[in-house]
């Protein structure tokens, strides 16, 4: 089933709702534009493949020693580096005077260098188009 | 020529230069957890294609929810949606911010928490 909506920029949205998308819509198959106040309702007829979503998406799960993460290799790094977090940490907990200190430094060093690559860099760092960003200012005339 | 990658043996293999005696089963948890933790932030872009069905608002973000070719979506965060025209072109669409619509319609979703 085909969509007929033509401008549907001006005739639907979406929202998040908890763990749901909410789309909306003031457009009526009737061909008419819904202007009650209760103009934005659920899209009246169906679209095959009628949504296309743009999203951030959780890396598949590791099961055998053979797989490689599923996610981008300039961050398998990090995830070394999450490991020996953990594991620095671990230690400290269960050593005693300067060595679970050094261990607590270790663990800090770690978490820094995973925190850099991935929370603060992201997409930002291996992002493939790259070159200088311009900022167009709005039109006012 | 293939790109360098690491596979989970060789990050084992790198963490026990350091931790020789820590358990494979373990080492490979901490790998998950990661994952997941990485996951939360814009590492892994994605598209999907979703059907739209007549007179219902709500659509299944959660983990187990698929797109229209039964594929589970493993979303984490929409930053984007388009939707088709009577063209068959994929038009981008406005998000509202605050997701407060007049009109909430609760009778035919099926995604809603609602108590047992």
């Amino acid at each position: 089933m085909a969509s007929s909506i033509s401008y549907p920029e001006d005739k639907v949205a979406w929202f998040i709702k908890d763990s749901s998308l909410g789309l909306v819509s003031n457009y009526s198959s009737t061909g008419t534009t819904r202007t009650s106040r209760k103009a934005w309702q659920a899209v009246d007829h169906a679209v095959t493949d009628g949504l296309l979503l743009h999203y951030w998406a959780e890396p598949k799960k590791i099961t055998s020693i053979g797989d490689t993460p599923d996610i981008d290799n300039t961050f398998h790094l990090a995830l070394v580096d999450y490991v020996k977090m953990c594991l620095y940490m671990d230690r400290a907990g269960t050593t005693q005077g300067e060595s679970s200190g050094i261990a607590f430094q270790l663990s800090e060093m770690h978490k820094r260098k995973f925190q850099e690559s991935v929370r603060r860099f992201g997409n930002r760092r291996r992002e493939k188009t790259g070159g200088v960003r311009a900022i167009l200012p709005y039109n006012f005339q | 020529m293939s790109v360098h990658s690491l596979t989970a043996k060789k990050i084992i293999s790198r963490v026990r230069q350091v931790f020789p005696d820590a358990p494979e089963s373990y080492i490979m948890s901490l790998l998950n957890d990661a994952l997941v933790e990485a996951g939360l932030y814009s590492t892994k872009g994605m598209s999907a294609k979703v059907s739209v069905v007549a007179d219902q608002m709500f659509y299944d973000l959660s983990d187990s929810a698929k797109d229209s070719s039964n594929n589970v979506l493993e979303l984490n965060k929409i930053h984007r949606v388009d939707f088709m025209d009577d063209d068959g072109d994929y038009i981008k669409i406005p998000r509202l911010l605050d997701g407060e619509t007049l009109m909430f319609d609760i009778t035919s979703e099926s995604v809603i928490e609602q108590p047992d």
